[in-house]
């Protein structure tokens, strides 16, 4: 008897007409995709025909981009609030997870957690919540006049956050009520749903802060990751396994999940070109307004296009990624105008671009080499680029006994291969 | 027997049910509450039946209690979602607290459930406060009527006021020109109030029937001229035609004296009609009104008539609605109190909502 393989969990990431700036002009681009429920309901019905784990939309409570003019030129200021979208694929989908971001910052545990027990017990026991502190300064705005907290008060808030709605999910139903008192939060009564049909809603995280890291080790289930080289994503992976264990946690006990932003067709030629296509069609102050963004400064523009990126001062906003941004600018030694196309392309991702056994192969390579549990799959546009690898790539992983042929379980713990919590 | 002109002011009764799943039900396990697809059965009932809208109870505080949902295992915002895809006509309004969400929040949901069921969705706003919820949205200490009236109302004002920050035609989805929308027809809100500071847009399209259709429960006296300025739809608890009457008229006047044409304003009266279809009782929240289908029509038509109203929302268990459905509303068809078919897609338009419609 051999020992059953391990496999890779495959997220399909759904946003927007797609991940890259530019994939709304596209032809083949679904341009109303922020007001087309049928749209996802096809993608949520392809990611499940392909036996993807999980269907990931992430969320901003705000607009992205604050200059409106810039805004104009993307698809990214409308689209569905995800929790109202996830409920409506629940009963739409049979299998496949359905994963939701929500912040700390802008909600209360008690009625986060009664909505994701909803949506989980609207799906059979396939919910699960990205928790996210949110970044933005366009976000505060729309909650108070008082601005973006500091980090560091962010995330004292989201722990706290994130252990009430774990004691709100847990003691559902037949446990008296916690009572709890905390610094942010007061809740007295227990939820008034059922318990999970998964034991709890899955807890996925993103923020790759040392404060982040920390939160996640504590209590994510999965963890998605920007990584742009294997270096970078083996160093991310040991560091947050080896946190596990002083939460009295296992390695296994978290699946790190790295986007991946793949462009792939038959031919490494025509990969090339179709991924080229996609860059010509970025505006430069789109691009521009993008990096900005994830260096949290504003004036950006007002240095020379063509130039390299200037020393920046240290942010309240998206740490860990401003790291990587300039990493990778001196690494290549590239200008701004350089760099804006490729991370408003991948937004800081990992770009795979080849045939579907190049792509396979670097998937193989990173998964097998202790650097990812499995992938969180960011197509260019949509639908194309999500049938693209569909029809593509999964084969080619499954023929590599990489990934699953059909789902085993029901829920999204069981498909991810998580303890059922008690 | 064409229904129009049978009023004398052109009118049709509005029907609305509610979800009303009861614990004594005996036809659900009380452990597991009804399941969604027993759920999609009662709504798809409803809207075979033609009623306007089903509302859908929310009550986040009060576990172990008898509230209307205390046995529906969904909240009610999700459980709209899911049920506009089971769905193609028929209204979907879910009840959502004040203080349980803030209003940013509140605004995207119902502005994503609207373009989620092709413009059916509303918000049942209450502005009763409820001190078992505060409880557990980190406000223990409660509200006093008053901080709770005032904020309420500055919340609905900027919920409405977010659902209207893209014009109906700002989005130009211009692959070659590079234009996705309009920035001129893109307004931010820029509240700045007593209890909130949004500045907007909000992250989601104009609704497909211009905002969500807004009703309002469980009004005081004083609550009346917020209801009158800013509700689509207001549910009266009054049970006789008399006082419902008088609030219908009263209503009605403040929405004139906001600027509004009273027919942008509906008041539903809530009725709990009890039918066995042999005869047996019927009431309305306890006051017996009538026996049987043809009584329980009787009763509506009567107060419908006297213009208590515009229309009932019944309240019942889902076991009741086949009753309700199979004999008392081919009674009221029969009378030419009901449209016939839903006329439009949205529910303004079945509430008769949309501009002009009141002309």
């Amino acid at each position: 008897m051999t020992a059953r393989r391990r496999q890779m969990k495959l997220g399909a990431f759904l946003w927007a007409t797609g991940h890259h700036i530019a994939a709304w002009r596209h032809p083949q681009a679904h341009v109303m995709a922020g007001v087309d429920i049928e749209h996802y309901i096809q993608l949520a019905r392809t990611a499940e025909a392909a036996k993807f784990d999980l269907i990931f939309c992430e969320d901003a409570a705000g607009v992205r981009e604050a200059n409106a003019g810039i805004a104009s030129q993307t698809s990214r200021s409308i689209g569905f609030e995800p929790i109202s979208l996830l409920a409506a694929l629940a009963v739409q989908t049979n299998r496949i997870g359905l994963v939701a971001t929500a912040s700390t910052s802008y909600n209360e545990p008690y009625g986060l957690a009664r909505a994701f027990s909803s949506l989980d017990q609207l799906s059979g026991g396939r919910a699960g919540w990205n928790l996210v502190t949110s970044a933005s300064h366009i976000e505060a705005a729309n909650f108070g006049s008082t601005g973006l907290r500091p980090h560091a008060d962010r995330y004292e808030r989201a722990r706290e956050f994130a252990a009430v709605v774990e004691d709100l999910w847990r003691g559902t139903g037949d446990v008296a009520g916690r009572d709890h008192q905390g610094k942010s939060f007061s809740v007295r009564d227990p939820l008034d749903l059922p318990r999970s049909p998964q034991g709890a809603p899955v807890m996925v995280q993103a923020g790759a802060s040392d404060e982040g890291r920390n939160l996640a080790a504590r209590t994510a289930d999965v963890v998605f990751t920007a990584a742009q080289t294997f270096e970078e994503a083996k160093a991310f992976y040991d560091d947050l396994k080896g946190r596990l264990a002083a939460y009295g946690r296992e390695p296994d006990d978290i699946k790190i999940m790295p986007g991946v932003a793949p462009i792939v067709a038959a031919t490494e030629a025509e990969a090339r070109a179709k991924h080229e296509e996609l860059q010509q069609l970025i505006p430069d102050d789109v691009g521009v307004a993008l990096l900005s963004s994830y260096l949290s400064i504003s004036d950006l523009w007002r240095y020379p296009i063509d130039g390299p990126l200037p020393e920046l001062p240290a942010s309240e906003g998206m740490q860990s990624r401003q790291a990587l941004v300039i990493e990778q600018s001196r690494r290549d030694n590239l200008s701004i105008r350089d760099l804006a196309r490729h991370f408003a392309g991948a937004r800081g991702h990992w770009r795979v671009v080849g045939t579907p056994v190049q792509v396979a192969d670097e998937l193989q390579a990173r998964f097998e080499g202790g650097a990812a549990d499995g992938f969180n799959v960011m197509p260019s546009y949509f639908p194309g680029e999500l049938d693209s690898f569909a029809a593509l790539v999964v084969p080619e992983l499954q023929r590599r006994g990489l990934f699953r042929k059909d789902y085993q379980g029901h829920t999204l713990r069981e498909h991810l291969g998580l303890k059922r919590p008690m | 027997m064409r229904s129009s002109n049978y009023r004398g002011n052109g009118a049709t009764m509005h029907l609305a049910v509610s979800l009303l799943p009861r614990r004594t039900s005996s036809e659900v396990p009380a452990a597991a509450g009804p399941d969604f697809s027993h759920l999609a059965r009662f709504v798809q009932k409803a809207e075979a039946a033609g009623l306007d809208m089903v509302l859908l109870a929310d009550s986040a505080p009060v576990a172990g209690s008898d509230a209307p949902n205390g046995q529906v295992p969904f909240e009610a915002t999700t459980l709209l979602a899911a049920l506009a895809t089971v769905t193609d006509r028929i209204g979907l309004v879910a009840g959502a607290s004040t203080v349980a969400h803030q209003p940013y929040n509140l605004a995207r949901r119902f502005a994503s459930l609207d373009i989620i069921s092709h413009g059916r969705a509303g918000w049942n706003a209450t502005i009763v406060p409820e001190p078992r919820e505060a409880a557990n949205f980190s406000r223990p200490q409660g509200f006093s009527r008053d901080d709770f009236r005032r904020r309420a109302e500055e919340f609905i004002d900027i919920v409405q006021g977010l659902w209207r920050g893209w014009d109906a035609d700002a989005l130009l989805f211009d692959k070659r020109g590079g234009r996705f929308f309009n920035p001129e027809k893109m307004h931010l809100l820029d509240h700045k109030g007593e209890y909130f500071s949004v500045r907007g847009p909000l992250n989601v399209a104009r609704s497909p029937q211009d905002t969500p259709v807004l009703v309002m429960t469980g009004l005081s006296e004083p609550d009346i001229d917020i209801g009158a300025r800013v509700a689509d739809v207001i549910l009266l608890d009054e049970q006789t035609a008399e006082p419902a009457k008088a609030l219908h008229d009263d209503l009605k006047r403040r929405a004139l004296a906001c600027g509004r044409s009273p027919g942008a304003l509906k008041v539903l009266m809530n009725v709990a009609p009890v039918i066995d279809g042999t005869g047996a009782q019927a009431e309305a929240r306890g006051a017996e009104i009538a026996a049987g289908p043809e009584a329980v029509a009787d009763g509506l038509e009567e107060c419908f008539r006297s213009k208590a109203c515009d229309g009932f929302n019944i309240l019942m268990p889902p076991s009741a609605l086949d009753d309700f459905v199979d004999l008392v509303l081919p009674e009221l068809r029969r009378r030419g109190l009901l449209q016939s078919d839903y006329r439009n897609a949205t529910l303004r338009s079945h509430l008769g909502l949309d501009p002009g419609d009141d002309q």
